[in-house]
Order: C-alpha cells, then structure tokens, then sequence
C-alpha cells in the first residue's frame, strides 16, 4: 500500500532530482514528512502520467501544470457529476418527503 | 490482431522517426488519463502502444517483417491509469479539484441544491485510512499488551493489544487515520499483527504446547515439578512411570478466548545426565528390564 521513496524511484524509473522538481512543482504531493515522503500507487500511476505526457505527448516543462491542473479539475467534475447524478435518481425513484417531493409527483 | 503498420497509420517503409512520429500524433488524441471515461480510446491506445512497441524495436521490428514473430502478444499489459485511481479513490483525493463548479452553487434551483449538499457530503467526509504492521512477542499476544507505534511522520500510536490474538489479525482504531481534508472524522488506522515465534512455547488454535524435558528419575518416580505457562510457572503432577512423548494437559493455562481459556499441553522428554553416569551405569548393566520388553516390537518386518 505504502511505497518508499527508494521503491518509489525504481517503479516510475525517474531519478532522484526528476523526483525533486516534479514533487516541488506540486505535480506529485506525497504524504509523510518532507525527509522521509511515502507514496501511493495513485501517485505511481500519476508519475507514469507525466512521463508520458513528457515523453510521448511532447508537452515542455510548462505545459505539465496547466495539463495536471485541469484534469484534477475534471476528475473533480466527473465525480461531482457521478454523485449528482445519483442523487438525482435516488430522488426521482424515491420521492423524499419534503420540498422536492411535490415537483416530482409533477413529473409522474 | 492488426497489423501494426496499419494501427499506426505508417507504410511499410516508415523510418524511425515518421514511425515515432504517428505514435506521437495518435498518443496526444487517444491517452487514456486524457480521455476518462471513453473506453473506446483506451482500447484503441492498446492498440497503439503495443504497435509502437513493436515498431519502434528495430530488432522485434526487423524479426516481425521477416515473419519470425507476429503481432499478437504486443499488446500491453493490463496497465491501470492514473485516471482509474481518480475515479476510484475515496472523496477527498488529494489531487483532487472541485473548484470548477463553484460559480454553479450561487444560484437556488434544485441543481444548485444537489450540489451544495455534495459540497457538504466532501466536506464532511472522512480523512483515508492508514494501515499499519506491528510485530509482536509471543506472549503479547496471549496475556495482551499496550504497545506504542512510530510513525514514519515521527508521531506515535498507542495500541492496545487484546489478549488472545492471533497472527494476521487486523485492529481497527478508530479515528487514528489522516485528517479529514475538510471537516469531517478522521479516518481509521489499521495495525496488522505478525507474532515472533516463542522459544519453547507454541500454539495451536487456542492452545498452547510445550516439550518439558525431565530427569530419568521424575519420569520413573513421577513428582511435582514446575512448568512455564504464558501466565507464569505453575506446579505439574508428573504420575510415575511417564515416558519420553506422554503428554499433560494443563487446563485453562492456554490461550484467553471468550468464555475461557485454551490449554496448555505439557509433552515429556526423558533425558539422561549429560555427563556419564558410573553408578547408573553399574545399576543397568545388572538389571534387565524383563524378558519380553522390546520397545521395536512394532518395527519387525
């Protein structure tokens, strides 16, 4: 579950000052103290992003942010959207007692 | 599986370069952490990778256009992308931004509603759980005992220890995660206990066996003599005439479960003096122990 930051360095093959910069740019956020960072396989998964998006997308040093920033904005999005959706469901099916529940008889 | 050139949308002849180039192309529009969701690209960037991968390796690339190996089996491992960790992970990912939809919340239809009240839902939800290992002594793990953790943050965690437990066994404190990123409770700490095997005790379920080595004497004559148990030494009867192998049982010495306690089985091991004995042996080589005594009787072919 826990990854050591040796461990960690070997599985997203990046060295040790590439590991530097990226956590200092704030594209990885490790928890754990700053001397002694422990990883996630989330955060694994993320680092082989950015390579990926260094090395195959060809997107510059720059680019990396802007590119990480959105896409935890559309990750945070789509899970906003998965749980309104949901609870709009949950109230359409079951019509709550309370405010909503006159619209909804509207409906039916 | 198709052919690779074609995958890739490259002639035959492509160079190197014009082959990097295609994946390239294909890779920025077909990414799978770009497009989540869309199963659709992600099948189709398998396809493109492993098509890369063949190409782009001169010599898997020179050994597949002479027919020596085909194009199946390059496709990619099962790889899981950031984007399934996004989705996955529990509210409150560190990574994670809701800000895109803040200027939504201001107005008050029922959209609006649902979304404040999933704000409030992030908001109070909990902070992760942490897991934790703990390897304890032997007897911990029978009687119970209070330990205390350092984490790699430097903090400690108190744990107790029922008495009882057993290897692999998870405790569960409760509120002794990470912080909640917004107001919510703290997540729960999960500690796995591995136990250090005991130099002479052992365990089998609940309870507890121990090989007692005793005199030539105590087994012939039998006597009271004492014997450990996970609680502290205890006097055994040993009856006259016990043998190497004869086991006793000591009830309610093992381990604590509920309504009770396991036992403690006492196996006998006859030993000699360490040293050469004269007078035994004088005595031995003048008394037989009876003419039809034969301890390998059962081992006759």
């Amino acid at each position: 579950m826990i990854i050591t930051k040796l461990e960690f360095l070997d599985r997203a093959q990046i060295d040790r000052d590439t590991l530097e910069v990226w956590i200092q740019e704030e594209w990885l956020v490790p928890s754990g103290p700053t001397t002694e960072p422990v990883f996630s396989e989330a955060d694994l998964a993320r680092a082989s992003l950015i390579r990926d998006l260094i090395h195959d997308l060809g997107v510059n040093a720059e680019g990396v942010g802007p590119i990480l920033s959105l896409l935890d904005q559309l990750h945070g999005l789509r899970r906003v959207l998965a749980e309104v959706l949901q609870s709009l469901r949950q109230t359409t099916i079951l019509p709550a007692a309370g405010a909503s529940s006159g619209q909804n008889q509207d409906h039916e | 599986m198709k052919d690779p050139y074609e995958v890739l949308g490259v002639a035959r002849t492509a160079s190197p370069e014009d082959v990097q180039k295609a994946y390239r192309r294909l890779a920025k529009k077909l990414h799978p952490d770009l497009n989540p969701g869309n199963k659709e690209s992600e099948e189709r960037f398998k396809e493109v990778s492993g098509a890369n991968d063949l190409l782009s390796d001169p010599d898997k690339r020179r050994r597949f256009d002479n027919g020596e190996i085909d194009a199946s089996g390059t496709e990619r491992q099962q790889q899981r992308y950031y984007k399934d960790y996004a989705a996955e992970a529990a509210a409150g990912h560190p990574y994670e931004n809701r800000s895109g939809y803040a200027d939504f919340v201001d107005t008050d239809d029922i959209f609006a509603e649902l979304l404040r009240r999933q704000e409030q839902q992030a908001r109070r939800a909990p902070g992760p759980d942490l897991h934790y290992r703990l390897s304890i002594e032997f007897l911990d793990a029978v009687n119970g005992a209070a330990k205390r953790l350092t984490l790699p943050d430097g903090g400690t965690l108190d744990v107790t220890i029922p008495p009882g437990i057993q290897e692999g066994q998870i405790l569960r404190l409760r509120g002794k995660g990470g912080p909640s990123r917004g107001e919510g409770n703290a997540g729960d700490a999960f500690v796995e206990l591995s136990i250090a095997p005991h130099r002479f005790f052992s365990r089998h379920g609940d309870d507890i066996h121990i090989e007692l080595p005793v005199t030539l004497t105590e087994a012939a004559l039998g006597g009271r003599i004492k014997v450990p148990t996970p609680t502290g030494p205890v006097l055994l009867t040993v009856p006259k005439g016990s043998n190497t192998g004869s086991t006793l049982r000591l009830k309610g010495k093992g381990v604590p479960r509920r309504g009770g306690h396991g036992d403690e089985f006492v196996k006998l091991k006859v030993m000699l003096p360490t040293e050469p004995n004269p007078e035994l042996e004088a005595f031995l080589s003048n008394w037989t122990p009876g003419a039809d005594y034969d301890p390998r009787r059962d081992m006759q072919p």
